[in-house]
């Protein structure tokens, strides 16, 4: 290893010779001057701008601070696009889903009414047939319905014949302003027939609460 | 008493200067070392005004500092390493100021040998120009290697003190040097033609 730095500075004798033989340089006259009086006056040449230390906590809190801003604009905002119940919307749908829910409720009070009495009109039950029936034929024509490319609601709710127009059924359902709520339809198309049924039933249920309680007078 | 001080050792006066804070002492070691370290700042940076300012600053570092030296250690080569870590900042500090210009044709620029014909009067020995042309071309020697050449071959320290300087193992210190010669060699072929 010493033989090979040694060869390499036989190779390079010359440049050595020449680096050594190089002028020295200096100090100026008066730098031992300059030093001292710098040292007396104790002016050491400290920086005037001290170096600014990049430091990212110096950066977390007002991160913090506009994370936190964002995530609570997105939180408590009130979203503009909020689906709604467009059912509830209208008004003639919104009607007709309470009566339906009304006459469900009539329905149960019936069936309890009557099993506690071991009363069973045969109208009533060929009335919730029927009912089921009914429900059954609209969910197949909703599915019909949904199977076409567009359907126009305020036709198919009046009770008129469903026409094909080129309308998207999120379109119909929503207003067309405001984004398209895909996958939201109407569950439970009515129509004057259905309504009709329903009163009627909710006529003979009322009339057999009358029976019952006149059956009961009877037996005090 | 400075008749006494000046027969000191390196070591002795730095102790001196350490434990009774002696300014004669800080003097001396002044006196015998800015004219070694301007001439490894100048060789290291060729300008002389900036190795100016960096050797003053190494002395007041060396003053401010003077207990951060420790006696097992030669003050040669501490003081050394003062003035190293201060020319490479300043080697430093030019880079970044010619990354920001807009006049950069440093790489343009190649190494020539002047023609002699066209030299001023004042330049006009060979030993001049030659040395000219040396120190231009240990200038673009890269700096790792610039350094450890400037401190072998021009300072004439050993490799030991060299390696207590750079703070580089010997074995690496003798590579670095190597690839410096041969560095500053290929620029000057036309000078020393093998």
């Amino acid at each position: 290893m010493k033989n090979f730095y040694n060869d390499n500075e036989k190779k390079y004798s010359n440049l050595l010779n020449d680096l050594k033989n190089l002028p020295k340089i200096n100090t100026p006259e008066n730098f031992e001057f300059n030093l001292m009086t710098r040292i007396q006056n104790k002016n050491f040449g400290d920086n005037k701008n001290p170096k600014i230390n990049f430091s990212i906590y110096k950066f977390l809190a007002p991160s913090a601070i506009v994370v936190t801003v964002i995530l609570l604009f997105f939180l408590l905002y009130p979203q503009k696009n909020e689906i709604q119940n467009q059912v509830i919307k209208h008004q003639s749908v919104a009607d007709t889903q309470s009566l339906v829910s009304n006459l469900s409720n009539d329905n149960k009070v019936g069936e309890q009414l009557i099993s506690k009495n071991e009363f069973k009109p045969k109208m009533i039950k060929k009335d919730i047939s029927n009912q089921n029936t009914v429900q059954e034929e609209k969910s197949s024509k909703i599915q019909e319905l949904l199977n076409q490319r567009s359907i126009s609601v305020d036709d198919y709710l009046s009770g008129a014949t469903v026409t094909n127009k080129a309308i998207q059924r999120s379109n119909v359902v929503k207003s067309g302003e405001e984004p398209i709520v895909d996958g939201f339809f109407v569950e439970k198309q009515t129509d004057k027939k259905t309504i009709e049924k329903y009163r009627n039933a909710l006529d003979s249920l009322r009339k057999a609460q009358l029976k019952l309680d006149s059956l009961k007078k009877a037996q005090k | 008493m400075n008749r006494q001080l000046t027969e000191l050792t390196d070591e002795e006066l730095i102790k001196e200067f350490q434990d009774n804070n002696t300014l004669k002492a800080y003097e001396i070691l002044v006196k015998r070392y800015k004219d070694p370290l301007m001439n490894f700042v100048y060789r290291y940076l060729g300008d002389k005004d900036s190795c100016t300012d960096v050797v003053q600053e190494t002395m007041i570092k060396f003053y401010l500092n003077k207990d951060s030296y420790r006696s097992f250690a030669k003050f040669s080569t501490w003081i050394y390493t003062i003035a190293a870590n201060l020319a490479k900042n300043e080697l430093k500090r030019r880079k970044r100021r010619t990354i920001f210009s807009i006049d950069n044709n440093d790489d343009e620029k190649s190494l020539q040998i002047e023609d002699k014909m066209f030299l001023q009067p004042d330049r006009a020995t060979d030993s001049e120009i030659k040395n000219e042309i040396i120190q231009k071309a240990l200038l673009k020697v890269k700096p790792v290697y610039r350094e450890v050449v400037i401190l072998r071959d021009i300072q004439d320290l050993s490799y030991e003190e060299i390696s207590e300087i750079t703070g580089l193992p010997i074995g690496t210190v003798k590579s670095k040097i190597n690839r410096g010669r041969a560095q500053l060699q290929k620029l000057l072929k036309n000078i020393y033609k093998e």
